[in-house]
């Protein structure tokens, strides 16, 4: 089975809880970990990783570049950019900015010179691997600063995980999505089986994990929500109410616990930095639920 | 002029800088602050205010009119995003999802009047007068919608066409090229970042792209007593940055952060944190360095 797990945003602890319900689920099934989080990938770091056994270049964005000799400054790329990428230099050459440049080449078929302007391959990232210390393969990639978004990535990680899955006969695969919305979420929940969201009771988490949700639905997907931080804001009902109404059921809650950042710190799951804390003997009782109600 | 507010993973209390140091801003210049974390805008939330002047994004894309069109496949060789595919004999088709909207397959077909222009919103903007002094932009992709950058670039230009000062962008967490985007024209990059060490190993990131950027940076360390400043403070030096502030973990954040009220505006130590780092970028945009 695949499950997703994503958020919508950043620091709600989305990391923290996948590394510890990985923790508790790793005795019973043969799990393989992915993180999709490819802008800020943080899992193998709280997993323990310290070296990657294997490690991928992936070639997959494009960038626009002018040959200033041949360019005769006719303006034309600058003005056609969808995205204002060209920008015009001190000494009046026409450049393409790599840091936000979406390599759709316009430029290059606007261009009325041939050959002035060329697309080339660029490094978007890598995609690496380990094996954690707790036995179970981890797959994370790390974009490459300036890069476009990329989901392309994600889509390579999953496809690298479902080899593994085969070759090591393994049961499930954990995707801790990233933050957002966007592609690389998309391709994060895509042809997951189902999708765990994780919120806290605050209105921003609320209007995050919504936004989520309709990309969960987009897929058809069942979904359960895991409520973090419960206990930070007792007089905010929104986000249970929301569940409700929605029909998500709520598969457990997570008290404020100091312990978690703590954790954190030590670059390991609460649940084995801290496994007599509040927040681990919640943790432990969502990990059973779900394997008795989602992993079976 | 324009400064950044940005941080290289999400949560780790970008916004609250964002709109604390906006609130003060406005006390002296006609500010904007923009909010172009587009997959998850927060800024209107954290500042208490329902979301105004709503504006759909309209995004082109091909429509094919299939009496004109001669089936050349050229529309589907051009679409460096895979979204046109063709069938058997040549007929084309549109997988929107996938389309950025970038015109390359209008540019390259031969027959005119085979591709016409047909338009999807992919999200909307905002423009929300705030009660402290300052317009507030937001920029909002719709769900579904994979590609951000189009609605950062258009949130950014209704900003910079509305009548300010100063402009202020909020980014999205990362260091993707929709970030570059938006701290893009930018005379001050402040990266917010918690001194842990996943936080410290996504500010290395920001820091990276404000020096590909050539950009002025100061890092402001959030939850500064969660963790070890010194490291931050060696990541900064290296990258030729300046630590200019450090936020305590803080239960009255918190509130203020639920409740939708800026805690510059509240009697609480942590108000003077912002209130001296707004004082330091005023002192930095007028000087000038
Ligand atoms: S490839 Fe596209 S985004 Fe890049 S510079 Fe050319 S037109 Fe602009
Ligand atoms: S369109 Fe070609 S010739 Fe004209 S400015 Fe751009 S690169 Fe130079
Ligand atoms: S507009 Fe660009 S992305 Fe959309 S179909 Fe045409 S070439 Fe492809
Ligand atoms: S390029 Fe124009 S004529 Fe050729 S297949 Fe596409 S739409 Fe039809």
């Amino acid at each position: 089975m695949q499950v997703a797990i994503a958020s919508g945003k950043g620091g709600v602890g989305k990391s923290t809880i996948t590394a510890s319900l990985l923790y508790f689920l790793k005795d019973r099934y043969k799990l393989i970990a992915v993180d999709a989080d490819a802008e800020a990938p943080n899992l193998g770091l709280l997993l323990g990783v310290e070296e990657w056994e294997e490690e991928r270049e992936h070639i997959g964005a494009k960038v626009a570049k002018i040959n200033t000799e041949t360019c005769v400054r006719c303006g034309i790329c600058y003005e056609r950019c969808p995205y204002e990428s060209i920008y015009i230099d001190e000494d009046g050459n026409y450049i393409v900015n790599e840091l936000t440049c979406e390599g759709c080449n316009v430029c290059g078929l606007v261009c009325p010179v041939p050959g002035t302007i060329t697309l080339e391959q660029a490094r978007s990232g890598v995609i690496r691997k380990a094996t954690t210390k707790y036995g179970f393969p981890i797959i994370s990639a790390q974009l490459d600063v300036g890069r476009p978004e990329s989901g392309k990535l994600v889509t390579e990680e999953k496809e690298w995980a479902k080899k593994l899955m085969d070759e090591l006969n393994l049961e499930h695969m954990i995707v801790d999505s990233a933050a957002g919305i966007g592609c690389q979420v998309i391709a994060s929940i895509g042809g997951a089986d189902l999708t765990i969201l994780i919120a806290e009771p605050t209105p921003a988490s609320l209007s995050d994990v919504q936004r989520a949700y309709k990309v969960v639905q987009h897929f058809r997907q069942p979904a359960y929500l895991i409520i973090n931080k419960a206990d930070l804001n007792p007089g905010f009902t929104a986000l249970r109410e929301w569940a409700e109404a929605e029909g998500i059921p709520v598969i457990g809650e997570v008290p404020y616990d100091r312990a978690i950042p703590k954790s954190m710190a030590m670059l390991k799951p609460v649940v084995e930095a801290f496994p007599d804390s509040p927040a681990s003997k919640a943790l432990k009782e969502i990990a059973e639920r779900i394997a008795e109600e989602i992993l079976g | 002029m324009q400064i950044a507010v940005s941080g290289g993973k999400g949560g780790t209390g970008k916004s609250t800088v964002a709109i604390n140091l906006a609130v003060e801003l406005a006390r002296r210049f006609k500010l904007v602050l923009a909010d172009l974390d587009v997959e998850a805008p927060n800024d209107h939330l954290l500042l208490g205010v329902e979301l105004a002047g709503e504006e759909p994004v309209n995004q082109f894309m091909p429509k094919f009119d299939y009496s004109k069109c001669t089936k050349c496949r050229k529309c589907a060789e051009v679409c460096e995003e895979h979204a046109i595919i063709t069938l058997k004999d040549g007929t084309p088709f549109l997988m929107p999802n996938l389309c950025s909207g970038c015109r390359a397959c209008e540019i390259v077909c031969p027959v005119p009047g085979a591709i016409l222009e047909a338009f999807r919103v992919i999200g909307h903007t905002y423009v929300t007068e705030t009660p402290y002094g300052f317009t507030l932009v937001t920029g909002k992709l719709r769900e579904g919608e994979e590609r951000s950058m189009p609605l950062v670039v258009e949130a950014k230009k209704r900003a910079r066409n509305l009548d300010y000062e100063l402009l202020m962008v909020d980014t999205a967490a990362g260091t993707g090229n929709t970030v570059s985007k938006a701290i893009e024209g930018s005379k001050l990059l402040i990266a917010v970042t918690e001194p842990t060490p996943l936080g410290i190993h996504d500010t290395e990131l920001i820091l990276q792209l404000g020096k590909l950027m050539g950009l002025k940076t100061w890092v402001v360390v959030n939850r500064a007593d969660l963790g070890d400043v010194g490291k931050v403070r060696e990541i900064a030096e290296k990258y030729g940055a300046e630590v200019v502030a450090e936020i305590p973990y803080s239960e009255n954040i918190v509130r203020s952060y639920v409740s939708g009220r800026p805690i510059v505006l509240e009697d609480v130590p942590e108000a003077k944190i912002f209130r001296e780092l707004a004082e330091r970028v005023a002192g930095f945009l007028g000087g000038g360095e």
